[in-house]
């Protein structure tokens, strides 16, 4: 039959697990497919041996199962109690004493206090001004700059000059790799 | 009457004790089985389907009753199940002297004894004795899925809920594992 085989509505089918629409879809396909018939028929098969495969699961110790949860249980919650505590203890030592918040908002004021009067200190000083020399040199510097984006298009584009094929391979370079010692033509 | 899971599930969030005794009892066979088959080993299946149990208990208040309680209880096993997997796989190749059928514990299954004859028995204890190998060989997702269909008979949709992916993905993930199945049995 033509048309795309409906192979993987085909156990949902077996199932009973497709809509109405579906069911009939794949029904009127499995109809005219020799090949979804016998696809579905062997998926049939293995599907009740798989549930022989799960029924056949011993059973534990449920006596024995039910005892080491409830340990299991127990280790936990003393464990988080654990924790919660060591939570309780670390948020308590954070905490500073009554008299703490005053020593540290005068603290505060005096490096405050101190970092104003640095920059006043700075401000009234007369910093040396820069010599013919320096400015000269600042400005090849800048012109140098601007030469550079003349070009800005390569630049703009450089990393699509990556050559990716190198870094794919990157693995493959080593010391050892006699292909490392051919030369690039 | 028997509270249904849903109600069970609220009063565990209560930390109600007896909710939680009745509600593993309810499940605990069908965990159990489904971690054995997933994992094949029956210790790791005890403690998994235990640290399952334990998670119910601890976050029963965040099931929100959009799902079915068993689709959202056995995503938790399921997913403990895979990070089970997941975490000894480096041991798996570390022990290359195990082929992939002894990873499983033989001793964790006993195939129930049908009422056929001793021929068509024999037959079928053969043709379970190859599937648990092959079971061992799909991906976890694909094992989960077909286990989920077949043990649980979740539909799609409840094992993509339970895989978090979509329907149409938890089909694909049972028609490949299904397929796989087929092509390492008739290999044999």
């Amino acid at each position: 039959m033509a048309g795309i085989h409906p192979e993987t509505e085909l156990i949902p089918y077996l199932r009973g697990d497709l809509s109405a629409d579906e069911r009939a879809r794949v029904g009127a396909h499995l109809e005219g497919c020799a090949q979804c018939r016998q696809s579905a028929e062997a998926s049939s098969a293995l599907l009740s041996n798989l549930t022989q495969v799960v029924e056949g699961v011993r059973d534990p110790d449920w006596t024995e199962y039910r005892a080491g949860l409830k340990r299991k249980l127990r280790a936990r919650q003393a464990s988080s109690a654990t924790m919660r505590g060591r939570l309780q203890r670390m948020r308590e030592d954070l905490r500073l004493p009554a008299f703490g918040w005053p020593s540290m908002a005068i603290g505060a004021a005096a490096v405050a206090v101190l970092a104003i009067a640095i920059v006043i200190h700075r401000g009234s000083g007369s910093l040396p001004a820069p010599g013919v020399d320096q400015l000269e040199l600042q400005q090849e510097l800048s012109s140098a700059d601007v030469g550079l984006l003349a070009n800005y298009h390569v630049v703009e584009n450089l990393d699509l000059l990556e050559n990716y094929d190198v870094i794919e391979h990157l693995d493959e370079l080593g010391p050892g790799n006699p292909q490392n010692n051919e030369t690039p033509s | 009457m028997e509270p249904s899971d849903e109600e069970l599930c609220r009063k565990i969030a209560e930390r109600d004790a007896a909710a939680f005794e009745l509600m593993v009892d309810r499940h605990q066979g069908r965990a159990y089985r489904l971690a054995t088959s997933i994992l094949g080993n029956e210790a790791d299946a005890r403690d998994v389907s235990q640290d399952a149990f334990i998670r119910l208990y601890e976050s029963a208040g965040r099931f929100d009753g959009r799902s079915r309680f068993s689709t959202w209880f056995y995503r938790i096993l399921v997913n403990l199940c895979i990070d089970h997997q997941r975490k000894n796989r480096w041991w798996k190749r570390m022990a290359p002297l195990a082929s992939p059928g002894d990873v499983r514990d033989e001793r964790a299954f006993d195939p129930p004894s049908s009422e056929a004859g001793p021929e068509d028995e024999a037959m079928l204890k053969q043709s379970i004795s190859r599937l648990r190998p092959a079971l061992a060989k799909l991906s976890p997702q694909q094992r989960a899925a077909v286990l989920l269909q077949t043990q649980e008979g979740f539909t799609s949709r409840e094992i993509g809920e339970v895989l978090k992916c979509s329907e149409a993905t938890a089909r694909v993930h049972v028609h490949r594992g299904i397929a796989q199945l087929r092509k390492l049995i008739a290999n044999e």
